[in-house]
């Protein structure tokens, strides 16, 4: 411990990769997401944010910001707002034969992503959009700053990307939602007819102390987690879906054929890309006291690190050949298809549902109230479009981080005669 | 009295509390773990309000089956 009483040394490494013992470690409420201030939380994306609260402000911010995350949205979202941006995206952004198609997975993504933020901006315009996404990957570089190669370039970028971030998109939007709490706090208005995103609940609750929200930037850092949170995840998959897809071989034009055909198979394939390819495969937790996880004793301030991989290719679990990619796998009744990739617990990652739809269920028939989740109708997009990999052209992983699931990069090619005209 | 077996999957509920909105008496929110659990007047709810529930979860991750057997 050093002199400011900050965390500078773990008194011990733990590690674990046995699904049980993961997922009981990620519901013990001594462990928490808090590490190094210097080094994690000063200066980057993650200072003061949700996901690395712990106690009474974690609990006050989750109780808020997930009602946000509402059945009834998701269903707008996917069945009619959404189909008709991306199909109109898409239109524009495949504007050749060849094209990478990472950063149309993350402007198809930060569209909804910064409606639910509540951010002001103009999703029409492609300029918007694009200062956006920019604004997710320095987010995002920050995110998973414990594996950044250049942590200090990294405090450097999302110093600089927040302050543009507020000023473009936040202050706006922070004023327009002010007004209308006024307007309620006067009781002219209905606390119903206030826009439903996270800024909007958080300036309503700010002054709830167990919020800490007193200080603007950290609600600036609130907003940039969601839009980071709900763009370069989706981004991710779908990228990472079209790799393992193509790394079939001969078989990826049935596997794409059918993913153009049936939406939830589509959605297995997305689910199944979770699995192997999880956004943070390696995840960390800090003891905040004494704690015993499967029998095995963890000393405060211990780190304990998952390895969500192993713990998702666990063959009693996931089936035979675990490390293989199979949409149509058979697994047990006990665990989900993207294994324990979204986390556990209360740190749970609350836009699951959104980029990943509901549990694919068992017998393959989805109900009508089903969720297939956004990043299911993107892959089925660009499948109905005939992606297919492009020969000539590598795709670029991205090495500014050590996590093997992030690309920078994935040139693809599309048949220059299916386009729009195959939406339904 | 119909008697409904109500469950909530903790690894799948994010404790967004729609189901304590819609039916307060029947599920409570676990603060430290984060997720939603089901109080015994659940099982004896009217079961539009379960059925309710379900289509509400923004997770999926309520399950309730009627006395015949059903889920809802």
């Amino acid at each position: 411990m050093s002199d400011d009483g900050l965390l500078t040394e773990f008194t011990a490494t733990i590690e674990l990769d046995r699904y049980e013992d993961i997922r009981a470690a990620l519901f013990d409420p001594n462990l928490s997401r808090s590490f190094d201030k210097r080094s994690y939380e000063d200066g980057n994306i993650r200072s003061g944010i949700v996901s690395i609260a712990h106690g009474a402000t974690h609990r006050a911010r989750r109780r808020v910001e997930n009602t946000q995350f509402r059945a009834d949205v998701l269903r707008l979202y996917e069945r009619e707002l959404f189909p008709k941006v991306m199909n109109d995206l898409l239109d524009v952004l495949i504007d050749s034969e060849r094209v990478d198609l990472f950063p149309i997975g993350e402007l198809l993504s930060v569209v909804l992503a910064a409606r639910r933020a509540g951010i002001e901006y103009d999703a029409s315009s492609l300029d918007d959009l694009r200062t956006l996404v920019r604004h997710v990957d320095a987010f995002s570089q920050g995110a998973a700053i414990l594996d950044a190669k250049d942590p200090a370039a990294v405090r450097a970028l999302v110093r600089e990307a927040y302050a543009e971030f507020e000023r473009q998109f936040v202050r706006p939007a922070a004023a327009t939602r002010g007004a209308l709490i006024e307007r309620l706090r006067r009781g002219e208005t209905a606390e119903d007819e206030l826009p439903h995103d996270i800024l909007t609940v958080l300036l309503l609750h700010r002054e709830d102390p167990h919020m800490e929200l007193a200080d603007d930037a950290r609600i600036v850092r609130e907003v940039a987690t969601y839009l980071q949170g709900g763009t370069h995840t989706s981004a991710q998959t779908l990228v990472n879906a079209l790799d393992l897809v193509f790394a079939t071989g001969d078989a990826h034009p049935v596997i794409i054929g059918r993913i153009a055909e049936d939406t939830l198979f589509a959605q297995r394939v997305v689910q199944e890309t979770l699995r192997l390819r999880p956004t943070t495969p390696k995840m960390k937790r800090r003891a905040e006291a004494d704690t015993e996880i499967a029998g095995r004793r963890v000393p405060k301030d211990a780190l304990v690190v998952l390895d969500i991989v192993a713990a998702n290719q666990d063959p009693r679990l996931f089936g035979a050949q675990p490390d293989q990619f199979d949409p149509d796998r058979a697994i047990d009744a006990s665990v989900q298809r993207w294994g324990l990739s979204f986390g556990g617990g209360p740190h749970q990652c609350p836009g699951r549902a959104v980029g990943g739809g509901f549990p694919v269920p068992a017998d393959f028939h989805a109900d009508a109230d089903h969720v297939f989740g956004l990043v299911a109708l993107e892959l089925q997009a660009v499948a109905r479009r005939g992606v297919r990999p492009d020969p000539s052209a590598a795709p670029e992983r991205d090495m500014r981080t050590a996590r093997f699931t992030r690309w920078l990069h994935y040139p693809v090619r599309f048949d220059a005669s299916r386009g729009s005209a195959l939406r339904t | 009295m119909t008697t409904a077996h109500v469950t909530v999957d903790p690894d799948l509920c994010i404790g967004s509390a729609e189901c304590v909105r819609i039916l307060p008496s029947g599920f409570q929110i676990d603060e430290a773990r984060g997720v939603s659990v089901p109080q015994p007047p659940a099982s004896s709810a009217d079961v539009d309000v379960l059925a309710d529930v379900v289509r509400s979860c923004p997770t999926g991750a309520v399950r309730v089956v009627d006395a015949h057997g059903n889920a809802l």
